[in-house]
């Protein structure tokens, strides 16, 4: 698998507008399984240095444009490497908050996109950063409880459909922020726990096909929840380790599939979640290893 | 990167594939290189539009060259006169169409649409709505699309009842349609609110509802006609799980009021606690105590310091305030940001006293099922009895029959919800952890309500198979508690919430305890929560596996000193 991971950052260029969330994916991969020294640790830091912008903000590569999604990214790899100094945190602080709205949502940049996405982006890296308190924290919980829907679960605005990502986003988010009393995680868990098909996997919608990515999506927000016991994990697991492949180590979204560094990540980290002792334990709101969270004192919210 | 399956190569396939990507690859570079150079100096010219065009067909999702684009347009818009611009914008969506057509779930030609035809002179929503109607025939779970839709709709003002109608278009033609009965979730609340204060009527949609106004709040004649659409898709298609969500819903709709639900006052602790409907931050929401006519500066404290916003908090008066049981005191806490207080009076001669509303009065484990008429909810039953008949294993079926039997009489059905979990647990073995502890919440709401109709303080919950503790803020007043041979592995943080609790009785860690808690000082350290149950005198764990554990005597009598009687 680490063989995969080094294979997957010299192939990259049709890539390069996500790069910094590969790199995010690769190197947790890493550092869960204990690894994370076989990366060029100074060169990745170079690279994050040569990608904040002047408004502060960070691109996914060098010539693209800043975006919360890869400035979350470039702060969590930084977090990995114990060497947020490498970049003027100040701005990063000022970046995001710049972008909080007056309804208390977050574009994802200076072209408006609004996303719940975005609003966990923005907690994450200023919980990371210890700067919470600079951005109208009740706005922003605000509006992501206007994306709460029936079924207990939200979607990327007030009114969208419910997905497991965008409910991974957003339970995140009102952990970081203490407002997972808000939830109806009854409703809310039986919704995911409904997640799980016959093969074991978990789909991210109902009637949709199960995918890797989802058995972590999905799983945090249980763990978030306190819920993750609704599943069968010895299926989960079986499933999950079937989608590895076996001549590269990766994980594809389904057994037979491409592998890709996104997979990768979620699968390792879903086994790290459903408590596979070769894998560091992963924390499940912010997809980084438990230690490095300790060493920042970062300890967000769980539901008992 | 979904869904693309590894194919297995001989090493020429390998080599030619190799030539043919290199190529591509020094194409797209070349193309790229070019953009990023003209942005860098500056040009905004018709050059950067076809480049981009060329570069973003095939890769959507590179964000900046869209940002880049829209750089050119709004230059062009500076430079050019309207008709142009419309144009130039027209021309703009016909290639987001070709774009969509190849890639229709890409995050970035979505937004960019929606930016073009918020910026187009003469923007053609109609148009826009029939894109939407294309793109949903093709695959009607694209979310992208659905937001896009809704995009349209807010901006164009299509009436609510226009796209309800769309939605039953959807729903007749294939019922198993989430996202339709997702979209009607919060369509209906628009169009047919309930009006305030009666019930059951059905109000005028007010002019400028958002979804999320009266969210839950459904009037009753329209609720009847979705019964029967509901239960039209589940007896076509019993095994759909996106009407049964939706029914569940339907059936759910009643929420709580915000309020202060208890007061409790301790003479001889000199403290109060206060329990509220919901959750809250007391130390934010402007809870003021006044005894005896006088404010009193307090200090509101959660029962456990895990919880922030927390259903009961308390406060310790000060000293000798109500000490003396000769005197007559008066409480009233105000909960100033909700306008809702509650008094209560502390009698001569009286140890304590409380005010509240209990479950049985607020008709508290029925409001998770609707307000709704009996007669409804009989025939409803009724129904779903019918459709169980025919489908004996169906578990969508029999969930839904467990959840009309405690709309309508949780105590009366006890005996048949029992027997119906068992067989969802049989037929439904991936999720048997989700209805032991829907099962075991509900023979806790039966425990509370027997307990409350008994007029007592003693909760007992014996052999039950219980596998998960809650609703203990409904148990502030309690003050002995039997757990006894169930199947709990720990006692949650919530159980600080006991604060009249005197006595505890029962096998903790029967059975599981052997399977996940092998660490004897992690299972004496689960006893933590006790420790914030301020009465708590005697405490009988007899049976329990930590019993075993050296020490343990000496190790509880540390941990929980207020315990004077402790049987092991």
């Amino acid at each position: 698998l680490s063989k995969c991971v080094v294979t997957c950052f010299q192939e990259y260029t049709l890539s390069e507008y996500l790069r910094m969330s590969g790199i995010y994916w690769g190197l947790t991969v890493m550092d869960l399984m204990g690894q994370l020294q076989r990366m060029n640790r100074q060169e990745i830091i170079d690279f994050i240095k040569a990608c904040q912008h002047e408004c502060g903000g960070i691109s996914a590569s060098i010539g693209h444009d800043p975006h919360l999604l890869y400035t979350l990214s470039a702060v969590q790899i930084l977090c990995l490497y114990d060497s947020l100094d490498a970049i003027d945190v100040e701005k990063v602080v000022d970046y995001v908050k710049g972008l909080q709205q007056e309804d208390g949502s977050f574009a994802g940049d200076k072209w408006g996109e609004i996303d719940t996405r975005f609003s966990f982006c923005a907690v994450a890296t200023l919980a990371l950063l210890g700067k919470m308190d600079t951005i109208n924290v009740d706005k922003a919980v605000e509006f992501v409880l206007s994306c709460m829907n029936f079924d207990g679960g939200f979607g990327c605005r007030p009114g969208s459909e419910s997905h497991a990502g965008q409910i991974y986003c957003c339970t995140g988010f009102l952990s970081l922020t203490g407002q997972l009393h808000q939830l109806n995680a009854d409703l809310l868990g039986w919704w995911l726990c409904e997640r799980q098909l016959p093969s074991g996997g978990l789909n991210g919608r109902p009637e949709k096909l199960p995918d890797v990515c989802y058995s972590w999506w999905v799983l945090a927000s249980l763990k978030i929840i306190g819920r993750i016991h609704w599943i069968d994990k010895a299926k989960l697991r079986r499933f999950i380790l079937a989608c590895q492949d076996e001549e590269t180590g990766g994980f594809a979204d389904r057994p037979g599939d491409m592998v890709d560094p996104f997979h990768t990540l979620f699968g390792v980290a879903g086994l790290s979640l459903l408590g596979d002792e070769q894998i560091k334990a992963v924390n499940p709101v912010l997809c980084m290893p438990e230690d490095v969270l300790q060493r920042i004192g970062l300890q967000p919210d769980l539901l008992s | 990167q979904h869904g693309r399956v590894k194919v297995k190569t001989t090493a020429q396939q390998e080599e030619e594939k190799r030539k043919e990507r290199e190529k591509k690859l020094q194409i797209y570079v070349a193309a790229r290189d070019a953009c990023f150079t003209k942005r860098k100096d500056g040009v905004f010219d018709d050059e950067a539009l076809q480049l981009t065009q060329q570069l973003l067909s095939s890769n959507p999702d590179f964000a900046t060259l869209w940002n880049y684009r829209r750089e050119i347009l709004l230059h062009l818009e500076t430079v050019r006169n309207q008709d142009e611009v419309q144009k130039i914008y027209e021309a703009e969506l016909s290639f987001l169409e070709s774009c969509l057509k190849v890639n229709p779930k890409s995050y970035g030609s979505w937004h960019h649409r929606g930016w073009v035809s918020a910026r187009l002179p003469r923007p053609d929503w109609a148009r826009e709505l029939s894109l939407c109607d294309r793109c949903l025939s093709l695959d009607d779970r694209n979310f992208h699309c659905w937001d896009y839709r809704r995009m349209v709709v807010k901006m164009s003002g299509v009436p609510v009842k226009q796209e309800l109608d769309f939605t039953d278009r959807l729903i007749g033609s294939n019922f198993s349609n989430y996202s339709s009965w997702h979209y009607r979730s919060t369509l209906l609340p628009l169009l047919h609110p309930q009006a305030p204060d009666t019930p059951s009527q059905c109000g005028n949609p007010p002019p400028s509802a958002s979804p999320q106004t009266h969210f839950h709040r459904v009037c009753e004649e329209q609720l009847l006609k979705e019964y029967e659409l509901v239960q039209n898709a589940f007896f076509t298609d019993p095994n759909d799980q996106s009407a049964w969500f939706y029914y569940r819903w339907l059936l759910g709709r009643a929420e709580r009021d915000e309020m202060i639900s208890c007061v409790y006052v301790s003479r001889e602790e000199e403290r109060v606690a206060v329990a509220f409907s919901r959750p809250v931050n007391a130390q934010s929401v402007g809870l003021l105590l006044i005894l005896d006519g006088q404010p009193q500066r307090v200090e509101w404290q959660s029962v456990h310091p895990h919880f922030k916003n927390s259903p009961v908090w308390i406060c310790s008066l000060p000293p000798g305030t109500i000490s003396d049981v000769a005197n007559e005191h008066n409480l009233t806490v105000h909960w100033t940001e909700k306008h809702s207080h509650r008094d209560c009076a502390l009698y001569t001669g009286r140890s304590e006293s409380w005010c509240r509303d209990t479950a049985t009065d607020l008709e508290l484990f029925r409001s998770e099922l609707s307000v709704e008429k009996t007669s409804v909810l009989q025939s409803e039953l009724q129904s779903v009895r019918q459709l169980q008949e025919l489908e004996p294993l169906n578990k969508w079926c029999l969930l839904t029959i467990i959840l009309l039997m405690r709309a309508l009489d949780p105590l009366g059905y006890e005996k048949e919800t029992l027997a119906h979990f068992q067989t969802l647990k049989d037929v439904d073995s991936m999720r048997s952890a989700y209805y032991s502890d829907l099962c075991s919440k509900f023979m806790i709401e039966n425990t509370i309500l027997k307990m409350e109709y008994a007029e007592v303080r003693v909760f007992s919950i014996s052999d039950r198979k219980l596998t998960t503790l809650c609703h203990l803020d409904q148990l502030l007043l309690v003050t002995h508690i039997n757990l006894s041979s169930n199947q709990l592995q720990q006692l949650p943080p919530q159980f600080a919430m006991l604060q009249c609790l005197e006595v505890r009785i029962g096998t903790l860690f029967f059975l599981l305890f052997f399977i996940n808690l092998n660490s004897e000082i992690s299972t004496l350290a689960d006893l933590q929560p006790l420790a914030s149950c301020p009465k708590l005198k005697r405490l009988d764990l007899r049976g329990n596996p930590i019993t075993q554990t050296t020490n343990a005597e000496a190790e509880l009598a540390g941990l929980l000193p207020s315990v004077t009687d402790l049987l092991l």
